[in-house]
């Protein structure tokens, strides 16, 4: 279960080809990415900044309105009151009604917040860091991590120290991490919808987010302005800002003090969690997800019962005692018996019209006279009718004559 | 390290931003995409071993991955030039794929394949010497027109081409003179009837200026007398157009001016009209 941890290089922010060091990864490396828990609390945790809005209670109801009820032709609906105005007599109250108040206006007392367990907030979290350290799935949430030199990014804590967004910049060009920030800067948009003059006119992507461990204000106002980054503290890890939409892989920078934090914060599959209490890392369903391959292995192959044969497919009902084909297909013996008795057949009628000449008297030479004769009146008839052919033929061809 | 599988669940039930979904197929735009569809197989993303062929710059590359060098993202894919000969090029990718699954080589050969067939066509093309295609703008088009007609206008073409032809009738240049459009001719003459007259007033009288006034030539209207016009049409008589002259014409000062009427089947015949 446990996986051997790959040894992370620690690079110097001044130079990206320096390596300053190198770090084993935290146990979160293995965490099990899941992305069902990860949306689940996502979701729910969205909803906690959300603020109460709601229709005035009053709206639609400021009215003495009262149904003139039935005898009236009219409707039952509540009409206003009072003469003098065009208003008066007109539907109040209901939802249908102009002017009238909404159907169950919304109240300030809906339940806008949502309690997430604590341990499922933490798996999340363990989630969605094990996931920015996952080069395909940084990938397909979007950022362009082409140029990088290695993910997990981790850097020397110097950057800590950088005050001008200028050398912020310059950093990240130096990682390759600008290519992100371009890409942020390419999709600002404005946004459609009301939130335009809600002061959030802007819409644009998410781009690198920087983690560190100790609370500099130095590189928080550096990169305050290039649009996309953001900064978080590692001991404060904001599933909004690692899993942004519910969606895993964020393109994450790690300090390297923050790296290193990562392994007292979530612990390992052996260990516990030193910062949150009792916090044990989820132990993933299988641990080795490659199904394929276990199916496939030389230990399961090797002990696995053979094919079963499929059954014969019956296809159309051949009956045995008519399909003389079909029955000889069933017993093979059937053919001997078929010709045996054809045999026999044959033997019994040859018997049977001896008898009969017998019982008749009749000789030998009544049955060649007989011959002759059956003969004889075949070859008349036959004659018969061929002269008919010809006198038509000749009739045929004299008419075509005279024609 | 997770597992291929892992990532896959999490791409294809997840969200990936190189899926493309359409009605009855998925599609993958990561440019490394073998098939360019969105498959357990195919995805760039969901398998560590994977291999493509790209063409950049009319040159045929094996692109190849391995569980290794992910994650290092800058040297995750290794280039390698496949040989301009294509079946060098196939033998080559046998080579560097030796023992990888073989619907992955099958693949890549297929795709070097119509790569090598497109780049084909491209050369081909080029060699074609094809117009080029430029789009039309509607507007400018439109504009383009309605100034065209405009200028035209505006340049009086008519106007100048006349203006030009009577100043070298002035000057002398025609010896003999084809009066093709009568319209024309009319219209010159009145001109320079105006413009005679303007000299004369200061010498004449109004009463003939009146009379020159009048002339209006309309070969149309035919108001003469056949007796007086008989000797014209004598000699006009082989012409196929006869174009008495009104008598008023007679009365006016006579030209040393030629004009030739020439028709297809007749001689041309000289009649001498009035000079301008």
């Amino acid at each position: 279960m446990s996986i051997a941890r790959p040894v992370v290089s620690v690079f110097n922010p001044d130079n990206a080809q320096e390596l300053v060091g190198s770090v084993a990864a935290p146990g979160v490396f293995n965490a099990p990415i899941r992305l069902d828990i990860v949306q689940f609390v996502h979701a729910n945790i969205a909803k906690n900044t959300r603020q109460a809005h709601g229709v005035s209670t009053e709206a639609g109801m400021q009215h003495s309105a009262e149904s003139w009820h039935p005898g009236r032709a009219v409707a039952r609906i509540p009409r206003v009151g009072g003469s003098g105005t065009n208003r008066s007599g007109q539907g109040a109250f209901g939802n249908q009604c102009r002017k009238g108040r909404m159907f169950a206006p919304l109240k300030t007392w809906r339940r806008w917040h949502r309690k997430v367990n604590v341990t499922q907030k933490r798996h999340a979290v363990a989630s969605a860091v094990a996931a920015t350290f996952q080069t395909p799935l940084v990938l397909a949430r979007g950022h362009r991590i082409e140029q990088l030199p290695e993910l997990p990014l981790v850097v020397d804590d110097r950057v800590e120290g950088i005050e001008k967004t200028k050398d912020a910049v310059a950093f990240l060009k130096r990682f390759g991490l600008y290519q992100d920030v371009q890409r942020v800067i390419d999709s600002k948009r404005t946004r459609a919808g009301k939130g335009k003059y809600r002061y959030n006119r802007f819409k644009f992507r998410r781009g690198p987010l920087i983690v560190i461990a100790n609370d500099n204000p130095n590189l928080i106002r550096a990169v305050r302005n290039i649009p996309g980054v953001e900064v978080n503290n590692v001991h404060r890890l904001n599933l909004r800002l690692l899993a942004p939409g519910g969606n895993l892989g964020r393109l994450v920078i790690w300090t390297k003090s923050a790296f290193q934090a990562l392994d007292g914060l979530f612990g390992s599959h052996r260990k516990v969690a030193l910062e949150k209490s009792g916090y044990h890392l989820q132990r993933s369903v299988l641990s080795n997800a490659d199904i394929s391959r276990i199916i496939n292995s030389n230990e399961i192959q090797s002990v696995l019962r053979p094919v079963r044969e499929t059954a014969q497919v019956v296809r159309q009902k051949k009956n045995p005692l008519r399909n003389q084909r079909f029955r000889e297909f069933l017993n093979p013996h059937a053919e001997v018996l078929r010709k045996s008795a054809q045999a026999r057949a044959q033997e019994a009628s040859k018997k049977r019209d001896q008898s009969i000449r017998k019982r008749r008297g009749l000789t030998a030479q009544d049955r060649t006279a007989e011959k002759a004769r059956k003969k004889a009146s075949a070859t008349w008839i036959r004659n018969v009718w061929k002269q008919l052919d010809d006198a038509a033929e000749r009739q045929d061809k004299g008419t075509l004559a005279t024609q | 390290m997770q597992n291929d599988e892992v990532v896959w669940q999490i791409i294809n039930h997840g969200f990936c931003s190189f899926k493309i979904k359409t009605t009855n197929q998925n599609f993958c735009r990561n440019e490394y995409n073998l098939t360019g569809l969105c498959n357990r197989s195919s995805c760039p993303l969901a398998n560590s071993n994977y291999a493509t062929v790209r063409e950049e710059k009319g040159k045929c590359y094996l692109f190849v991955k391995t569980a290794e060098r992910c994650h290092t993202p800058k040297l995750m894919w290794e280039k390698i030039e496949l040989d301009k000969n294509y079946g060098k090029a196939l033998e080559q990718i046998d080579q560097e794929l030796e023992h990888w699954n073989k619907w992955m080589v099958h693949k890549a050969k297929q795709r070097l394949t119509k790569l090598r067939q497109m780049l084909i066509r491209i050369r081909r093309m080029k060699l074609q010497d094809l117009p080029e295609l430029v789009p039309v703008k509607k507007k400018a088009e439109r504009r383009e027109r309605t100034r065209e007609k405009k200028a035209e206008i505006a340049a009086h073409i008519e106007e100048n081409i006349e203006k030009e032809l009577l100043e070298r009738l002035k000057m002398g240049t025609y010896t003999g003179i084809y009066n093709y459009n009568p319209k024309s001719f009319e219209k010159v003459m009145n001109q320079r009837e105006i413009v005679s007259e303007n000299e004369e007033e200061e010498e004449e009288s109004e009463i003939e200026e009146e009379d020159d006034y009048e002339f209006v030539y309309d070969p149309n209207e035919i108001e003469e007398d056949e007796e007086e016009l008989s000797e014209e049409e004598n000699d006009m008589e082989d012409i196929k157009f006869s174009r008495p002259l009104p008598p008023e014409a007679k009365a006016r000062k006579r030209v040393n001016l030629e004009i030739e009427y020439e028709e297809e089947d007749a001689a041309p015949s000289k009649q001498k009209v009035r000079d301008f």
